[in-house]
């Protein structure tokens, strides 16, 4: 069985769909194919267009300064 | 002697004339590029001369201080394909259906005048056709160790989206 990775692909949906809502699930899953340089600016990305920090769970590398 | 006063080299004490030259290393400056004598010019038919009294001549037009960055100018401007562009405020050559028309301010009829197929949120089924593309992946990605709850809460999410769509 494969293992769960930070940034992976899967994270990435996971992250912006629990950030941008469940209903949003089209441009959650879009937001999540794209090859994001690292967490962090995925994080900020989602920070960005939100107005608030990323939401789902096992955040590994997310700024815990929040 | 050797040497004179007239020979080459750096004379940091003779006068330094600094002006007119252009800090990326052409010839232009404030007052664009110097009048230049071209004699490849004969061959092109020109007298040399008349190529100089040219460069003098028409200058480019700068329109840069009239409107900020990005903006169309007064009365619209030409797109990429040539057309007349217009702000959704600008007067249109049909007033009976403003260019504001179907959207929720300025002039002419709200969104409620668009057809439905344009009114409707249509996210719902989006996401019908996405969940049915990706969900047996996502299904699989669920099972993987140390998956998230959010992201099963998320399948079981999309699971539920077949049956109510």
């Amino acid at each position: 069985m494969s293992e769960w990775h930070s940034g992976s692909l899967y994270d990435n949906i996971n992250v912006f769909a629990n950030s941008l809502g469940y209903e949003n699930a089209g441009i959650a899953i879009t937001l999540g194919m794209i090859p994001w340089e690292s967490v962090e600016d995925r994080n900020a990305f989602i920070e960005t267009i939100t107005g608030d920090i990323p939401k789902g769970e096992n955040f590994t590398n997310y700024n815990t300064q929040y | 002697m050797a040497g004179n006063k007239n020979s080459g080299g750096n004379q940091p004490n003779s006068p330094q004339n600094n002006f007119g030259v252009s800090a990326t290393g052409g010839a232009g400056s404030k007052n664009g590029q110097p009048k230049r004598y071209i004699p490849g010019m004969k061959s092109l038919g020109s007298t040399g001369t008349e190529t100089m009294m040219q460069q003098s001549g028409a200058k480019m037009a700068d329109n840069r201080a009239e409107r900020p960055m990005g903006a169309l100018p007064k009365g619209g401007g030409k797109g990429a394909m040539g057309f007349n562009l217009k702000g959704l405020l600008d007067e249109d050559d049909n007033p009976l259906e403003p260019m504001s028309t179907g959207i929720n301010f300025g002039r002419g009829a709200n969104s409620e005048a668009l057809p439905s197929f344009l009114r409707q949120d249509v996210r719902a089924l989006e996401n019908k056709e996405i969940v049915k593309k990706y969900l047996p992946a996502f299904a699989v990605a669920a099972k993987s160790k140390n998956a998230p709850e959010s992201f099963k809460r998320f399948i079981n999410y999309m699971f539920g989206q077949i049956g109510n769509v």
